[in-house]
């Protein structure tokens, strides 16, 4: 029950605090942004050595194994594991990593890799981590290509090869908007052309399929800030009651407050 | 009149913003503490997702991603809750993972909620659903459990080694599961899913999204690639009323409050953008004339 109170104290403190930026820059909210830069980086840094770093990698390299059924180069490979123990019973426990993953010294290309990335700490030795980079970019594009070819290109393409008439007016005059909004915005794309005559009007009716598009994307980014709203405002009048001690009322009070108080003491020194 | 209004139309643009951060405030506030039960009716996105969801075989398996956070949790959550009380209702099978580390948090506060209830109080872990858990590598783990579940999920969420589950025993790879369910709010998301798994291994998909995300995704939906869309809180609000059209829920659920502060506040919106266009071209027009 304590931890609900104290944990509706601090998000409604938190909640508060970065709201209040909407009226000026003050200490709260300052306090409330550092707090997430430094907990969005500790949780991160946390989840990926424990979901990724330590299963994926050190689990791969050292699974958990009955050390009487290590044989040749396990014996050795697992002494060197046994260096690590030292280090952190907790991290690298006897024996090596549990779960059930396979060994596979394939990930020691993974664990150099990502040693080499760490090296960008060191200026005169930071070149080598570009090998790393250079991986990364390499597998993020070979693995991406074939989907986007395949799903977003021909696919794409094959569902905007579509017949005008259909026999239902509405699925035609769909059709018919969504032909034209595809060509004409392939038109305005095109710049070895210059863009005027019959081709600049086919581009211009581009640029109004395009700033209608914006007009859409933006109404949704508008509707999704709406309903992060609702949900914080939802929370801050769930913890206004009793049983969360009045935190809404009483934070926004001290808030509301000392905000005021401390802008009036800027203003008289300003003067 | 005509000259205080003109008056005040000149100077509109010296408004303190502050005061539109207010007006916006209290028109999300307002209907939250005073519910006005608008109706929602469900679109044709909504009706597809559902309706597709619906007509799956009755011994179906479906796999459910959460690939969202806390930070669009008011948009996404009620979606999830819903589409996971559709699946038990139905008696599918569910699997559950999540590409964001964050989904994990999500998916088990929704679990929780939906087997809450004293209808699916019943449904067996690891024999009725099952959740694997987060699993790092985005696209990755996509395109890894199209060729083997086991390789990439070694335990599930408790730390069950996956062959133990009874579940996961006919399901080797995501082609064996009949459709997927992306609650997605970026990257990784529905989009990835689209791309690694649905399209290569025909599988069909459909997702509930955060707003910022359904324009990416409606190209998919009108090239037959995706059944339909959930579209932020308003697709949420439509999945739960159509849970209510079909006799599966008999209450409004959270996104359907929600909606009367998004309406009202979409409304003063529209007021702002239209008085300031009016402001504009007043200005303008005595600018002229001097």
């Amino acid at each position: 029950m304590y931890n609900d109170v104290f944990g509706a104290w601090v998000a409604v403190f938190l909640t508060l605090a970065i709201f209040s930026y909407l009226y000026k820059d003050n200490p709260f909210y300052k306090l409330a942004e550092h707090v997430y830069v430094g907990v969005s980086a500790a949780h991160w840094a946390t989840i990926a050595f424990w979901n990724q770093v330590r299963p994926n990698l050190f689990g791969r390299l050292w699974p958990h194994a009955d050390p009487e059924t290590l044989t040749g180069f396990n014996v050795f490979w697992y002494k060197l594991y046994k260096g690590l123990n030292l280090i952190s019973d907790t991290v690298f426990p006897e024996n090596g990593i549990p779960g059930n993953q396979e060994q596979s010294f394939m990930y020691l290309i993974a664990l150099i890799l990502g040693i080499f990335m760490l090296l960008r700490l060191f200026p005169s030795i930071g070149w080598i981590s570009r090998w790393s980079l250079a991986y990364v970019v390499g597998m993020a594009a070979g693995l991406r290509l074939y989907g986007y070819l395949s799903s977003d290109v021909l696919s794409q393409i094959q569902g905007t090869i579509l017949p005008l008439w259909t026999g239902n007016l509405g699925e035609s005059i769909n059709n018919i908007v969504l032909i034209v909004g595809v060509v004409s915005g392939l038109f305005y794309f095109f710049f070895s052309v210059e863009h005027k005559g019959v081709f600049g009007k086919i581009s211009r009716v581009g640029i109004y399929f395009l700033m209608i598009t914006f007009g859409a994307s933006f109404g949704f980014a508008v509707m999704g800030r709406i309903s992060l709203l609702i949900g914080r405002l939802k929370d801050l009048i769930e913890f206004s009651g009793k049983e969360y001690g009045y935190a809404t009322f009483v934070l926004l009070i001290i808030m509301v407050v000392t905000i005021l108080v401390t802008s009036r003491k800027d203003k008289e020194v300003a003067e | 009149m005509s000259g205080k209004f003109n008056a005040f139309l000149q100077n509109l643009d010296k408004l303190d913003r502050r005061i539109i951060f207010l007006i916006i405030g209290l028109a999300v506030l307002f209907p939250l503490l005073v519910p006005l039960n608008l109706p929602v009716e469900p679109t044709g996105l909504t009706r597809d997702a559902f309706e597709t969801i619906h007509n799956l075989p009755d011994d179906a398996t479906v796999l459910i991603s959460f690939e969202y956070g806390p930070s669009t949790k008011p948009e996404i959550h009620p979606m999830a809750v819903s589409v996971l009380r559709h699946f038990f209702a139905r008696g599918y099978k569910v699997v559950v993972m999540c590409l964001w580390p964050d989904g994990l948090f999500m998916a088990r506060e929704a679990l929780d909620e939906v087997l809450n209830d004293e209808r699916f109080r019943d449904l067996e872990y690891g024999v009725d659903y099952v959740n694997l858990g987060y699993r790092p590598g985005n696209e990755a783990v996509i395109k890894g459990i199209t060729k083997s579940f086991a390789a990439n999920f070694t335990v599930d969420s408790k730390q069950t080694d996956i062959s133990e589950i009874p579940l996961m025993r006919d399901i080797r790879t995501v082609a064996d599961v009949d459709f997927i369910f992306s609650l997605s709010a970026g990257y990784p998301g529905a989009i990835e899913w689209v791309l690694y798994a649905s399209d290569p291994l025909q599988i069909p998909i459909s997702s509930g999204n955060a707003s910022i995300q359904v324009n990416q995704l409606l190209p998919y939906v009108k090239s037959g690639q995706m059944k339909g869309v959930v579209a932020g809180m308003p697709g949420a609000a439509e999945y739960e009323a159509l849970m209510v059209e079909y006799g599966l829920w008999n209450t409004r659920g959270e996104a359907a409050k929600s909606m009367d502060a998004q309406s009202i506040a979409h409304l003063v919106i529209v007021l702002f953008i239209i008085l300031g266009n009016i402001a504009y071209y007043a200005k303008r027009k005595t600018q002229k004339k001097y």
